[in-house]
């Protein structure tokens, strides 16, 4: 009897641990007005909408819609990007409790396009004033599938003042221009440069779209038709990767424990003459020290003339397949594509607008990734241009790059784990 | 009637929570069988049945041998280490001496927070560059160049210990302290009176009473310790490499960001079995030995 009260005992405590430990990686529900879709109220319609903006950011483009459509109101709830968003679209989907209005992200899209939870948006007017380089992203079969009205462009930040410093006169034009900068920086006793390696580094999107994909356009398309592999074409940037920037010791192994905060502050700081970034790392440097004097450049590459950005289409705005709230979901589409409904985002979001007709005001430091880069098409991000399996193969890529820098693996051994992942994925 | 009414009248206080228990805890996790024998990709409701494949799977999979290796190394340095420090931890704030209440909250105060939030604190005390605290202190004190305490395998796994150590140690030396309290002072002068030491005080009466608290202290530490997420994730994510993944890492990544629900269920009911296993010997294992020391 004893022994059964203590299996009993046992079991039950298994079993909270289990319940608890696997509940650790949900996503809290942050600002939350409600939960199902909103209900039709006796006065008017009640839209909800999932963003992964917050409630603030999103608050000038609702409350602009709602001054015009005055029976509208908002059930709003947000989630942080990216895992945390994708973890409660999902579950909701799952559940027919999805919002009216939700977001599409690039690390989610195939899934809800092809789980038909979005209505097919082709045919709206608004889809004209999308660019057609932000499309594909959003769309299956040539049918678009959500809205996006933004663009990010990333590529590398550089302190002016730490430059002359080491007598650097211009922003390098190659990869060779590069490593020889660093190397100056390094002799003038300066950090050159801190990467993101928690995550796919921009260094590794720039050197692909140099030295792969500025040679054939459609590597990406080819790999998931089965016609090439990622080991014909990560292999040469991954060893460009290696061979200038760790047998340099210009990265080192101990910089995979920065985080992105960590990085822009040291940046901020002066304390680091390099590193890469987005929009989104301004704000911070802005703060940390106004007197900055900084600019954004292209990811150098080895062959000449083909340097690139690293860049996306913002994410989508999607109608749910199923709302009761069609007409008015769609109507704020419509809104947010208007010359006042662009102002708005912008305004509360910081977003680089990049719909058709409508110029974006952005920051000095970064006018000419904008103009050069995201205007021009040339940025890459993978995520975008993999057409499947993208979270699985950013997580593998990641982990390879990691273990590269630690020296556990070489770069062939690195791109060749991307179709090991990309086997393993397909067959599952 | 009366003698079954008699016999189950405690009982029928259980019921509400079972039902909660049954609805939250035993079905989903009959669920998560279910889902394991699946090719569930947490979007379609459409799956296919694949049998015992995801079980097979698991075995083949580097990051769940990592993450379990590193989940035991985690579970077993964190109990040792914490058990070791909290029983003299207690053992001084059970004295009398003043102020003693302060120290008692001071020691408690690391509980309190979130292990995320604690982790992201620690994250900038241990900052791999130069700017970091720990190596701004070894270079003054000591002129060493920055240690990669986040980014080196061996120091990475380390320091998440050190940093769980320093959260946990202070809320189970409140639980053997809340124990030492309800020993009854009369041994204590019994002893005296006998001409015992301090140390064989400690050793024949407080040790031995504290066996009831030790078995519940290593079970929550250990349990605690194979579900970690949340230390390990803020400190390193996982890196470098699968070298700092826990099983509920993986579990996370295998499910959600890479939508193979039906191996990461399998891995969970893996993991709920190793759980099972582990907590069931040690229980069994201190009991045992509890009735040996009473």
């Amino acid at each position: 009897m004893k022994k059964v009260s203590k299996l009993t005992m046992v079991g039950l405590v298994s079993l909270s641990v289990i319940a608890t430990g696997c509940s650790s990686g949900t996503s809290s529900d942050a600002n939350s007005n409600g939960g199902n879709a909103a209900k039709g109220s006796e006065k008017g319609v009640k839209l909800s909408l999932l963003s992964w903006n917050n409630e603030k950011e999103m608050k000038p483009v609702m409350d602009g819609f709602m001054a015009q459509n005055p029976n509208v109101s908002f059930d709003f709830q947000t989630a942080p990007p990216v895992k945390d968003y994708i973890a409660k679209l999902q579950t909701m989907l799952l559940s027919d409790s999805a919002t009216d209005l939700f977001i599409i992200a690039a690390e989610n899209r195939n899934e809800v396009i092809d789980g038909g939870y979005a209505l097919d948006l082709t045919n709206q007017p608004f889809v004209q004033t999308m660019l057609d380089g932000n499309k594909p992203m959003l769309s299956k079969n040539g049918k678009v599938y959500a809205f996006t009205q933004t663009g990010w462009v990333g590529g590398l930040f550089y302190n002016k003042a730490l430059f002359k410093k080491a007598g650097i006169e211009q922003e390098p034009q190659t990869w060779n221009e590069f490593i020889e900068a660093c190397k100056k920086l390094k002799a003038a006793g300066i950090i050159p440069f801190y990467d993101n390696m928690q995550d796919v580094t921009m260094m590794h999107d720039g050197l692909f779209a140099n030295l792969t994909l500025s040679g054939d356009p459609n590597f990406d398309e080819k790999i998931f038709k089965g016609e090439k592999t990622f080991e014909q074409g990560w292999t040469e940037p991954l060893k460009a990767f290696k061979t200038g920037l760790l047998d340099n010791k210009i990265l080192t192994a101990d910089m995979i424990g920065l985080t992105g905060d960590q990085i822009v502050n040291e940046f901020a700081l002066g304390n680091v003459a390099m590193f890469t970034g987005g929009p989104w790392s301004i704000n911070t440097i802005q703060q940390a020290n106004p007197n900055l004097a900084y600019s954004m450049m292209a990811i150098p590459g080895p062959k000449p003339g083909g340097n690139y950005y690293a860049g996306a289409p913002g994410v989508g705005f999607a109608v749910n397949s199923k709302t009761k709230r069609k007409d008015e979901a769609l109507k704020f589409i419509e809104y947010l594509a208007s010359p006042e409904g662009l102002k708005k985002f912008e305004e509360g979001t910081g977003a680089i607008i990049t719909a058709k007709g409508y110029e974006s005001k952005v920051h000095p430091s970064i006018e000419k990734a904008y103009k050069e880069g995201l205007l021009q098409g040339k940025f890459y991000l993978p995520m975008v241009s993999w057409s499947r399996n993208q979270e699985a193969l950013r997580n593998q890529l990641t982990i390879s790059t990691q273990d590269m820098v630690v020296g556990k693996i070489t770069p062939e051994d690195a791109a060749k784990s991307l179709d090991k992942k990309m086997k393993e994925m397909d067959k599952k | 009637m009366v003698k079954f009414m008699r016999q189950f009248q405690y009982q029928v206080f259980l019921i509400p929570i079972l039902f909660f228990y049954t609805l939250f805890t035993i079905y989903p996790l009959i669920k998560s069988f279910l889902l394991s024998l699946t090719n569930f990709n947490g979007y379609t409701k459409v799956y296919n049945f694949v049998g015992f494949k995801n079980y097979t799977k698991i075995f083949f999979d580097d990051a769940i041998v990592s993450g379990l290796s590193y989940t035991l190394f985690y579970a077993i340095a964190t109990t040792v280490i914490i058990t070791l420090l909290a029983i003299p931890l207690a053992l001084i704030l059970d004295q009398n001496f003043l102020s003693k209440n302060v120290y008692r909250a001071i020691f408690f105060f690391p509980s309190i927070p979130s292990g995320l939030l604690l982790a992201y604190i620690w994250g900038f005390i241990l900052a791999p560059i130069s700017s970091g605290v720990l190596n701004k202190v070894l270079k003054t004190l000591f002129h060493l160049g920055p240690q990669p305490w986040l980014s080196d395998p061996l120091l990475a796994k380390l320091s998440t210990v050190v940093v769980s150590v320093w959260a946990g140690t202070g809320w189970h030396a409140v639980l053997y302290l809340a124990f030492l309290q309800s020993i009854p002072k009369d041994y204590f002068e019994a002893a005296s009176i006998d001409g015992a030491s301090k140390w064989q005080q400690i050793r024949h009466i407080t040790l031995p009473l504290l066996a009831p608290a030790m078995t519940v202290s290593v079970m929550l530490l250990l349990t605690g310790g194979l579900k970690v997420f949340e230390i390990p994730f803020a400190l390193t994510k996982g890196g470098p490499g699968f070298e700092t993944y826990t099983i509920t890492q993986v579990i996370v990544l295998r499910g959600i960001s890479e939508t193979n629900y039906g191996l990461a269920s399998a891995m969970s009911i893996i993991f709920f079995l190793i759980v099972l296993v582990l907590t069931y010997f040690q229980v069994m294992w201190m009991q045992k030995r509890e009735d040996k020391i009473q």
